[in-house]
């Protein structure tokens, strides 16, 4: 009995002193939420600032144009949202007294979602649409048919282009 | 007489003498340990001009990981991360990839976030006590649908 009791006692201590230890795989868990804001936002650039269409003989130059003149549009919308470039004209082309009807002038366009049309001073154009965020870009030809008619002066007006990301 | 106390002692302490020539067989199971604790528990990146801004960076700019592991020795001790999802604002997503951190901190790794594979942002071996910190960014294209984004990250300490 005593024999018994003294070989716990020092089987006891071993454990505690010398015994080899054997790892099981720990681990341990944690989280961190991530929240990310994305607001809606539109960039127009227009190739150019201004367009001048020198002047020249009807009968060799039936139709005055500006040359290509790029658009770069850039839009943060809804998935599905519709991004949407207009035109207003300002009014018509003026020189004093003396106008052109801004419908003359037309455009040309290169560029998938931009379509072609003529400016109006009294309704937004389309010039281009498309579905959700994205950085289309392309290209418009304004145009301008040289009548005999025109009397002669120095036209002007203002095309304001307007590009909406809900 | 001396006999007869030597006698005596042997009659009284019998089994001690015969204890000290036992043998035993010992075995001890010592179960791991792993602890980890962050400086934060969310972060949040906030709009900004693509344009101006292609790599936004987290709120708060860094996150400090904690972590406490005791590993056989020799052992590996591996912190990874993975998405829960990709970052969802009803049905408009983004990949979890666009989410891309640097580290500081020995042991610490670079990396992408991805919601298909854990991504290991930490290894070291044998048991210790390591911190280091992470820093997040979010890729900031013009192509993103508009919405307020979430994901979990998920960590994982495990020492083997």
């Amino acid at each position: 009995m005593r024999k018994t009791v003294w070989s716990g006692i020092v089987a006891a201590a071993a454990v505690l002193c010398f015994s080899a230890p054997v790892f099981a795989q720990a681990v341990a868990n944690g989280s961190i939420g991530v929240t990310v804001t994305v607001s809606a936002k539109a960039k127009l650039t227009l190739g150019a600032a201004s367009v001048t269409f020198a002047d020249a003989d009807p009968e060799t130059v039936p139709s005055l144009s500006s040359g290509a003149i790029t658009i770069d549009v850039k839009a943060r919308t809804t998935t599905n949202g519709a991004v949407t470039l207009t035109v207003l004209a300002g009014g018509d082309l003026t020189s004093g007294s003396d106008t052109i009807a801004i419908t003359n002038l037309t455009w040309s366009v290169a560029g998938s979602g931009f379509v072609a049309g003529a400016n109006d001073k009294t309704t937004a154009q389309t010039v281009g649409s498309w579905t959700g965020s994205g950085t289309p870009s392309g290209t418009h030809t304004l145009a301008l048919p040289n009548n005999w008619t025109y009397a002669t002066g120095s036209y002007v007006a203002t095309l304001n282009y307007t590009l909406t990301a809900p | 007489m001396r006999h007869l106390f030597a006698l005596l002692v042997v009659a009284l302490w019998p089994a001690l003498a015969e204890a000290q020539t036992d043998s035993a067989t010992l075995n001890a199971a010592f179960t791991g340990l792993a602890r980890l604790s962050f400086s934060a528990n969310s972060i949040t990146f906030v709009d900004a001009d693509p344009d101006f801004v292609p790599q936004v960076s987290s709120s708060p700019a860094t996150i400090t990981i904690s972590t406490k592991a005791r590993a056989s020795s020799g052992g590996t001790v591996t912190l990874s991360v993975q998405a829960s999802d990709d970052l969802r604002s009803g049905v408009a997503t983004i990949p979890a990839s666009h989410v891309t951190w640097t580290v500081s901190g020995a042991g610490f790794l670079g990396g992408t976030l991805s919601a298909t594979a854990a991504q290991t942002v930490a290894t070291w071996t044998g048991s210790g006590v390591r911190s280091g910190t992470q820093s997040f960014y979010f890729r900031n294209l013009w192509t993103h649908p508009t919405g307020t984004y979430t994901l979990t990250m998920l960590y994982t300490l495990s020492a083997a």
